[in-house]
């Protein structure tokens, strides 16, 4: 990972696309492209991180908003029993009472086989419906890999229409039935992303695979969750449901270039792909009123001072849900080399250093994690550590309160980490942070 | 009744009852076996026909796969299968090789895009760096392919899983997703008749991984595409029947035995021999479709039949038992009672004889004029009238009995002072009693005892006490007859000092027919009817008469009538 000196510069270029209110008149999602330092030192090779922003709107309040084809998959193996199963019962009807009868609703649920309660159907059924979702019980092993898939299958029979698609997948319990890896419910999900079916991950309790659930969300552009009490799991729904429901982009393709002697070395965050100098990178929605960005390291070409170079162009292409029309944004970032150091220092993007050094805690936070399962627990704690202290720098130097105090919560998680074993309640709450982190999830 | 012509019914009742049962199990335990055998059959046939509908499907989706790769421009071709790649779901993977010096052209073995690029290259590496070839090594040669959607073969036509979607809608649902985002001019429609390719099964970590290729001529470049095969399982699992027989397990085994997929019960997973094995090698080599049975787990339609036909098998036999139970005690109780009229109309007719015999020896005597002397001839006179009377006494006594029977007997209640009613009977019968040797004492005489009854009923049925104390207790010498108040009720005890009643005896004594059988009673003649009269009719009163042993020896017979206190 690459420490940045803040140095003096000037001008940095950006290119808006425009933004502006009318849902009908322009693209409905903006993008921004800016660098770390919108002025680089000249003379030298260097590394930058560029930052491509997608900015979604609130959505348009004249128009309605998209439909929802939305699949709850239950976990009703034997360890929901009792008062989770409840819960779960009423989160799952509490979900339903938020869609209106333009949208479709489906449940699954497992045990070690697979059943669909509620075929996809108008959600206006709220009464048959509900009177199916009460007499769920619980009992038996885990099929979580079949579940997910009848409930994609359900998704499917309206895959054609234009609906937002989104599969809610609960669990409190290892996948014992079916293929049961991390890399394979990955794979599963990437399969679904590129059908445009998101998979939203709920573990429940401490009993779950949380890198399971993670990687599954991950990889098919969903959210995750850790509910550690069941009593929580209906604001969870709810809240989940909010941002389906404000869904304003679909299908979002993310394509970076740069010219001719820019590199791109890395992406920062978030999965994408590098193919020599494009960097592609893949969405499956942008929730209303909310930003989502991307973090590229670039290795830069030395410039002569005064010169204006483009870094890197994006170039934004999604589905608008509204108009169920294909539009195209793009951005451009643009740097100039100066030799001034107060030049260079003046032109620091504080925004992108923060977000970079978020999302660097985040990684930080995974390696943790991988390290601690090792057995080297000092090691993490030390990485940990290390982290605290320049996230806690940087929030000085910007003067954030954000940073400074995502520095002492860090600094309390390595200091846990040093005193105990990790326990599975930290673990799972550390994943989960680190992936919501890495995702720019709304709700947490 | 005759003990052994019970036991021969017994045994001609429960000889056929016990062949119907036996026979009857025996039928079910073969009928269950059947319908086991036959569940299971069914169940056999549907997953063989699963396993050639997955077959099938993987197959076709392969091809149609291999048929998109052809279709793909040979001047835009990397940037085609990139883009074939971000958007397929069913391609996890995408390649060009070139032979000679180049090897791996896309993705970039140096440069990989991403993890699961760096993965790819790892996986394959052995095929990339050249060390095994292209088209051996247990590749399947391309089948001459059908043309899209073309009709399944006849096993798979129309069958049904369960009302689930027919496997064959998942099947043409995979093929079109074959195609997806794989746009290509019309002029590139057509794949080059020369192309020659197929599939690599590949197995690296101990998993299958299937590598589709392609390649216009021999010396040329080689591309393709490594199917994700955890979106074709996600597509396979949902044709799976929901619920498969009971105490079965139908599941997709990879190759390393790992349960893929399982509908049905956890518990069958535990046997370790499966019912059935059917391999999947074609389409998905090392992995086949197994179905497993817990050992006697009958199949659910199976299991309902037994219940109902033990249950009914069931009611049959009790049926039959205890209706031979039911006819045996009613014949044994019929039998019981003919024999006590029998031995009731002996005894009447005996009792009767015995007055009659008297009467009729007397008279003669006196129409004879054989009797000397005036004293003698009164003498002879009474004893008509008293024989007389107790003949009257006795064909009463039988009359009351047919009317209480009938419950046509009618009482004219009367209220009267029971203390010398009591007396004025003691008195009335003093002679008599004198005669056999009993002296009678009234005790409670001077209190009066008001009842209200009907005063014939009372009387025969004091009579009747003291008739049977003149019969069974004169020897005792001494009868007693008080008249006390006990609380709402007015006793009338008739005591004796007799032999008493035997314990076992002191409730049947009041049976109607009813007599002590042993020696006491032997020589006496009698109907057995005089103590279940006195009962009946003192019941009828509102009273009742009972047995009390009597302190020091002999029997106290107790009537007990209700008080009239406002007489009093």
């Amino acid at each position: 990972m690459k420490r940045f000196v803040s140095g003096a510069g000037i001008g940095l270029a950006l290119v808006w696309a425009s933004v502006a209110g009318a849902a009908l008149e322009g693209p409905l999602v903006g993008c921004r492209v800016e660098l770390d330092r919108a002025v680089l030192p000249a003379d030298e090779t260097l590394k930058a991180v560029v930052k491509v922003t997608l900015e979604a709107p609130k959505p348009p309040s004249d128009m309605e908003r998209p439909p929802v084809n939305l699949s709850i998959v239950l976990d009703r193996s034997g360890s929901m029993n009792g008062e989770k199963i409840a819960r779960a019962r009423q989160a799952a009807i509490e979900a339903l009472h938020r869609l209106r009868s333009r949208d479709i609703f489906s449940l699954v649920v497992y045990n070690h086989t697979v059943e669909t309660v509620v075929p996809p159907q108008s959600a206006a059924n709220t009464a048959w419906i509900e009177s199916r979702i009460r007499r769920i019980s619980s009992g038996g092993n885990t099929a979580l890999f079949g579940g997910v898939s009848q409930a994609a299958a359900e998704i499917r029979k309206n895959l054609g229409e234009s609906f937002v698609h989104r599969i809610v997948l609960l669990s409190d319990g290892l996948a014992n039935v079916g293929p049961s890896q991390p890399e394979d419910l990955g794979r599963l999900g990437t399969a679904l992303r590129k059908e445009g079916i998101s998979v939203t991950t709920v573990g429940v309790g401490t009993d779950y695979n949380e890198d399971l659930m993670a990687r599954l969300a991950q990889k098919s552009d969903g959210n995750t969750y850790f509910v550690e009490h069941h009593a929580d799991l209906p604001r969870i729904f709810t809240a989940e449901l909010g941002d389906v429901l404000s869904v304003v982009a679909t299908k979002v393709n993310v394509t970076i270039e740069c010219p001719d002697g820019v590199e791109p070395i890395g992406i920062i965050g978030r999965e994408g792909r590098i193919r020599g100098r494009t960097v592609e990178l893949d969405l499956n929605q942008l929730y209303g009123d909310q930003e989502k960005y991307a973090l590229v390291e670039v290795r830069m070409p030395a410039g002569r001072a005064g010169e204006r170079r483009e870094v890197a162009t994006a170039r934004v292409r999604y589905e608008n849900p509204f108009t169920q029309r294909a539009e195209n944004v793009h951005g451009r970032a643009v740097a100039r080399f100066s030799r001034n150091e107060q030049d260079i220092r003046d032109n620091v993007n504080d925004d992108v250093q923060r977000d970079y050094n978020v999302q660097w805690n985040a990684a930080v936070q995974n390696t943790a994690i991988e390290l601690a399962d090792q057995g080297e627990r000092r090691e993490a704690a030390q990485l940990l550590e290390q982290s605290a202290e320049r996230l806690q720098r940087v929030g000085r130097e910007l003067g954030d309160e954000d940073l400074l105090r995502k520095a002492e919560e860090v600094e309390g998680q390595a200091a846990k980490l040093r005193a105990e074993p990790m326990s599975k309640r930290f673990r799972k709450s550390l994943r989960t942070e680190a992936y919501q982190e890495i995702h720019q999830q709304k709700n947490r | 009744m005759n003990r052994r012509r019970i036991i021969v019914y017994w045994l001609l009742l429960l000889a056929p009852t016990a062949c119907i049962g036996v026979f009857g199990f025996r039928l079910l335990a073969l009928e269950r076996e059947r319908m086991a055998a036959r569940s299971r059959a069914a169940m056999l046939t549907r997953a063989q026909t699963l396993a050639d509908t997955l077959e099938i499907a993987v197959t076709d989706v392969k091809g149609e796969l291999l048929r998109e790769v052809r279709r793909i421009p040979r001047e835009d071709r990397v940037e085609a299968l990139i883009r074939w790649e971000r958007s397929n779901p069913l391609v996890r993977n995408t390649f060009v090789w070139a032979p000679g010096g180049d090897g791996l052209v896309h993705p970039a073995r140096d440069r990989p895009s991403d993890s699961e690029d760096r993965g790819f290259i790892a996986r394959f590496d052995a095929l990339f760096s050249g060390r095994v070839g292209w088209g051996g090594h247990g590749a399947e040669r391309d089948a001459p392919a059908p043309s899209a959607g073309a009709a399944a073969p006849a096993a798979v036509k129309g069958r049904r899983w369960y009302g689930q979607q027919p496997a064959r809608f998942q099947r043409r649902e995979l093929l079109d997703l074959a195609r997806v985002g794989n746009v290509q001019q019309p002029a590139q429609a057509e794949p080059p008749a020369a192309a020659e390719g197929g599939w690599i099964p590949w197995f690296a970590e101990n998993r299958l991984h299937l590598l589709g290729w392609t390649r216009e001529r021999p010396d040329g470049p080689v591309y393709g595409l490594e199917l994700e095969l955890m979106a074709v399982l996600s597509r396979l699992v949902t044709a799976f029947p929901a619920a498969p027989e009971d105490g079965c397990t139908l599941a997709l085994l990879d190759g390393a035995g790992r349960v893929m997929h399982q509908t049905g019960d956890t518990d069958a997973l535990a046997e370790r021999e499966p019912v059935l094995d059917v391999s999947l090698a074609t389409s998905l080599p090392h992995w086949r479709l197994a179905v497993y049975c817990a050992a006697g787990a009958p199949a659910g339609a199976a299991r309902a039949f037994t219940l109902l036909a033990v249950l009914l098998l069931a009611i049959l036999i009790a049926a039959i038992l205890s209706g031979g139970m039911l006819l045996t005690l009613q014949a044994r109780r019929s039998y019981v009672d003919a024999r006590r009229k029998t031995s009731f109309v002996s005894n009447v007719s005996h009792e009767l004889k015995t007055p009659l015999t008297s009467i009729r020896m007397y008279a003669e005597l006196l129409s004879e004029g054989r009797v000397k002397g005036e004293e003698k001839a009164r003498r002879y006179l009474e004893v008509i009238a008293e024989e007389s009377r107790r003949l009257t006494r006795l064909v009463n006594n039988v009359l009351d009995f047919s009317r209480l029977e009938q419950r046509r007997k009618t009482y004219r209640p009367e209220e009267l002072d029971a203390a010398a009613f009591v007396t004025g009977i003691v008195e009335d019968h003093r002679l008599r009693m004198a005669a056999t040797g009993l002296d009678a004492v009234v005790e409670g005489a001077g209190q009066p005892a008001w009842v209200r009854t009907d005063r014939d009923a009372l009387e025969q049925a004091l009579l009747n006490l003291v008739d049977n104390a003149l019969k069974y207790a004169a020897e005792g010498k001494q009868l007693c007859v008080g008249v006390s108040r006990r609380g709402g009720w007015i006793d009338i005890r008739v005591s004796d000092r007799g032999p008493g009643v035997a314990r076992a005896q002191r409730a049947r004594i009041f049976e109607k027919f009813h007599r002590v059988d042993d020696s006491l009673t032997a020589g006496k003649p009698g109907s057995g009817l005089g103590l279940s009269i006195a009962r009946s009719l003192l019941r009828d009163q509102g009273g009742d008469v009972f047995y009390e042993p009597r302190a020091g020896g002999g029997s106290t017979f107790v009537i007990r009538l209700p008080w009239r206190k406002d007489e009093a």
